[in-house]
């Protein structure tokens, strides 16, 4: 190595690990000057240039990291929140469209299974205790708003001997389910939606009367104790139950 | 899952988290004063350099798991500190045209440099090289970094690293008056 390649050397990278640089600088005087005089400055520049971090500074540094480990701490909590409400309202919503799929939609077809209507009707009133609201206006009232949920179109007169109204799962249906005082007896009738029965059809089921008969969008069912009170019962409720075309 | 494997997945990930402190805190204590030196100077100003430097570590400690080799730890942190450097100056709008357009860099000694006339002709020198120049030989001095390690960071061949590192240093030194200045010759003569 001669002096230029030397000095172009030690001015690049002063401390270059280059066997033939190391020896030259061993050996030749100038070459060792000249390296010195290099390290030197920089060694005096690095010097010029200190300063010591002040200590405020490494605390805020140190602090920043566990600030931030803190948020991303809270940020995963708040996902894992997240994700969790996700699936729970994921699970209601199934739930939800799979009761109302099966428990509260009645377009069962019914035309031959009436029986089950019938059947439906009589198990739920058997089983369902009724406060009975003896406040004919509000019954009246109430019996109206559940109606005009369940089917739009229809309507009900005011009937003074009216006792309650409830939309009720009945069976596999589901429908309006109300009750009549006559002086005959308690009256259960309900009106529920789905394919027709051809025909009124009347029979004694579990000891009570009753009476299946086709309605505007589905059947009425009428229960009663005696014949009589479901003769009046369907009487009054021919002329109260109308729908608008 | 039983509560034991839980338990062992709990206690490998605070184990984990325990390493990538203690890591985090040990890059702190090697490097911080380093970074601190070049940050001031590069800043030239207190407030702006712990700012970026805390933003620097604050990154490195985000991405620290991709550091993977002790030896490439000093070169990754000052990529990053370079980064977010560029990204507050650029925010900052600081006028520095004005700085490198002077002859002589103004009283600095407020930042906690030596005041003495030697280190301030040290310090004016650098700063009157080109920033082509300048920081690969502010790398080397202050970071310590070899050619290969400045070739990485500034992202140009090492040997493009070695010429502007000789011709900073040898500017240097006829600034300083260590080496006699070209003379322009007069046709004739």
């Amino acid at each position: 190595m001669n002096s230029v390649e030397f000095k172009r050397l030690a001015l690049s990278d002063p401390y270059s690990e280059n066997e033939d640089f190391i020896r030259k600088s061993q050996k030749c005087a100038e070459s060792k000057q000249l390296l010195r005089d290099i390290k030197n400055m920089d060694h005096e520049l690095s010097k010029s240039l200190d300063v010591s971090v002040p200590e405020s500074l490494l605390a805020k540094i140190q602090l920043n990291q566990l600030l931030d480990d803190e948020e991303i701490g809270r940020d995963s909590r708040k996902t894992i929140w997240r994700y969790s409400t996700a699936a729970c309202l994921a699970i209601a919503l199934f739930v939800g469209g799979f009761l109302f799929n099966n428990f509260f939609t009645s377009n069962h077809p019914i035309a031959d299974d009436y029986q089950a209507l019938l059947a439906g009707v009589v198990e739920h009133m058997d089983e369902v205790l009724v406060t009975p609201v003896w406040n004919p206006q509000r019954a009246n009232q109430s019996a109206n708003m559940h109606l005009a949920n369940y089917d739009g179109a229809m309507k009900l007169k005011f009937l003074k001997n009216l006792q309650f109204s409830r939309l009720c799962p009945m069976g596999e249906y589901r429908g309006l389910h109300a009750g009549l005082d006559t002086p005959h007896g308690h009256v259960t009738f309900a009106y529920i939606k789905g394919d027709k029965v051809e025909d009124i059809i009347d029979a004694v089921y579990k000891g009570y009367t009753t009476r299946v008969k086709p309605l505007k969008n589905g059947n009425l069912v009428i229960v009663s104790k005696t014949k009589s009170g479901l003769d009046q019962a369907d009487k009054q409720l021919d002329e109260a139950l109308y729908w608008d075309l | 899952m039983s509560d034991s494997s839980n338990k062992n997945d709990s206690g490998q990930v605070n184990k984990s988290m325990m390493d990538k402190k203690r890591k985090y805190a040990l890059l702190i204590e090697a490097h911080s004063q380093d970074l601190y030196k070049y940050a001031l100077w590069l800043c030239k100003d207190k407030a702006m350099a712990e700012d970026v430097m805390q933003e620097a570590f604050l990154r490195a400690w985000k991405s620290l798991d991709s550091l993977r080799e002790a030896k490439a730890a000093k070169g990754w942190l000052f990529t990053i500190f370079r980064r977010e450097h560029a990204r507050q100056f650029e925010r900052k709008q600081f006028d520095y045209k004005d700085v490198e357009q002077m002859d002589t860099i103004a009283d600095d000694s407020h930042l906690g440099y030596d005041d003495s006339p030697e280190a301030f002709a040290l310090r004016n020198a650098l700063s009157k090289l080109h920033k082509d120049y300048r920081e690969p030989l502010e790398m080397q001095v202050l970071g310590g970094f070899s050619c290969d390690e400045i070739a990485a960071i500034l992202d140009i061949s090492s040997s493009a690293v070695m010429t502007r590192l000789f011709r900073a240093r040898k500017k240097m030194r006829q600034s300083l008056g260590h080496e006699s200045m070209p003379q322009l010759e007069l046709v004739g003569e």
